[in-house]
């Protein structure tokens, strides 16, 4: 005959994981390196807005980039035109970055010589919003061709992120994309967001995010 | 779609809280609590769950998971209601003002450990 004991736990199944993600940010804070955490659906721009982020604050900054990616370097591929030092990372067919993978890259991109690091995340608008990855910021970048209703869809990740930026503003006129109901659905959802419609095509919006990105790494960084 | 890796992320906590209260061979069922609006779906949750805890300490335990309602404190009557029922919007006075009290977790509440008696 067996019985049964039970055993109270009642703890959040992401604690671990939200651990080790305070460790990283220590750990950074220490060297001196601002982290952000780069997200959004697959198509959305981020690359091309990481591109034109980079060409802004490479005299400033030393860049690093980790490109996060189930598989291929492409990515990686682009980035390596520009001056930042860039490392690919394959998540072996997970969706997103936890903060032990993220400490892998950091470890693995090396951080003494970097003040800015840039982490790529998968393109997917749900689990990496659920995994803190130890970044100092998160961003988020929603592009005008997927709707001004993925607030609605996507809840956690507007809520978790601190800068929206909404990509393609130069075609909004195509498309059925009402900037201002977008903006009160996410506002709604997280008082404290800024959000900045940005075309990294044309370049609109480029210097308010990148006037953002910069004064959080230099406060971060203690860099005036 | 996410479903398992959050489950790899459950197991590894559960791996934790049985070497430490040593309790690693007795498992028989997991609790877990999750949140109507977590975006987690309690059906894949337990589908894969076999697949997930095979090779570890958990293989062949079974998984239980209870529901929290999402229920919402409306800002303008503070009255508390459950939004998804009411479709986000405060059965009492219709206002579309309230924040989330509960619906979004996802908690390991308890493991059941088999306990041989003669």
């Amino acid at each position: 005959m067996s019985e049964f004991k039970i055993l109270e736990i009642k703890k959040n199944i992401f604690e671990d994981n939200n651990h080790q993600a305070d460790l990283l940010r220590k750990d950074l804070e220490e060297s001196n390196t601002f982290l952000l955490n780069l997200m959004s659906s697959p198509g959305s721009g981020k690359t091309t807005t990481l591109m034109r982020t980079i060409e802004e604050l490479q005299d400033d900054f030393k860049i690093g980039v980790m490109e996060a990616d189930i598989d291929s370097a492409v990515d990686a591929n682009t980035i390596s035109k520009t001056k930042a030092k860039v490392i690919q990372i394959h998540t072996g067919g997970m969706c997103h970055l936890d903060a032990d993978m993220t400490r892998q890259g950091i470890e693995s991109l090396g951080v003494d010589n970097l003040d800015l690091v840039v982490l790529e995340n998968v393109g997917n608008l749900v689990c990496p919003a659920e995994f803190d990855t130890g970044s100092v910021k998160n961003a988020m970048i929603l592009s005008v061709p997927e709707g001004d209703d993925k607030p609605l869809k996507y809840p956690l990740m507007f809520s978790i992120c601190d800068v929206l930026l909404i990509n393609k503003i130069d075609v909004i006129k195509y498309f059925d994309f009402d900037l201002e109901a977008c903006k009160k659905h996410v506002k709604k959802l997280n008082p404290n967001i800024k959000i900045i419609p940005i075309s990294s095509q044309t370049g609109e919006g480029m210097d308010e995010w990148c006037n953002w990105l910069s004064d959080e790494a230099k406060r971060w960084t203690n860099k005036n | 779609m996410h479903e398992i890796t959050i489950l790899v992320q459950l197991v590894k906590l559960v791996e934790k809280e049985a070497k430490v209260n040593e309790i690693a061979e007795k498992i028989d069922t997991i609790v877990v609590q999750v949140g109507q609006l977590s975006s987690i779906i309690p059906k894949y949750l337990i589908e894969y769950y076999p697949n997930v805890t095979d090779g570890t300490p958990l293989q062949g335990s079974k998984l239980e998971v209870e529901i929290i309602l999402a229920n919402g404190l409306c800002h303008h009557c503070d009255k508390v209601f459950h939004i998804v029922k009411h479709k986000g919007k405060c059965p009492i006075c219709g206002a579309k003002d309230w924040e989330m009290l509960s619906g979004q977790e996802f908690i390991l509440k308890e493991i059941k450990i088999r306990e041989n008696t003669q």
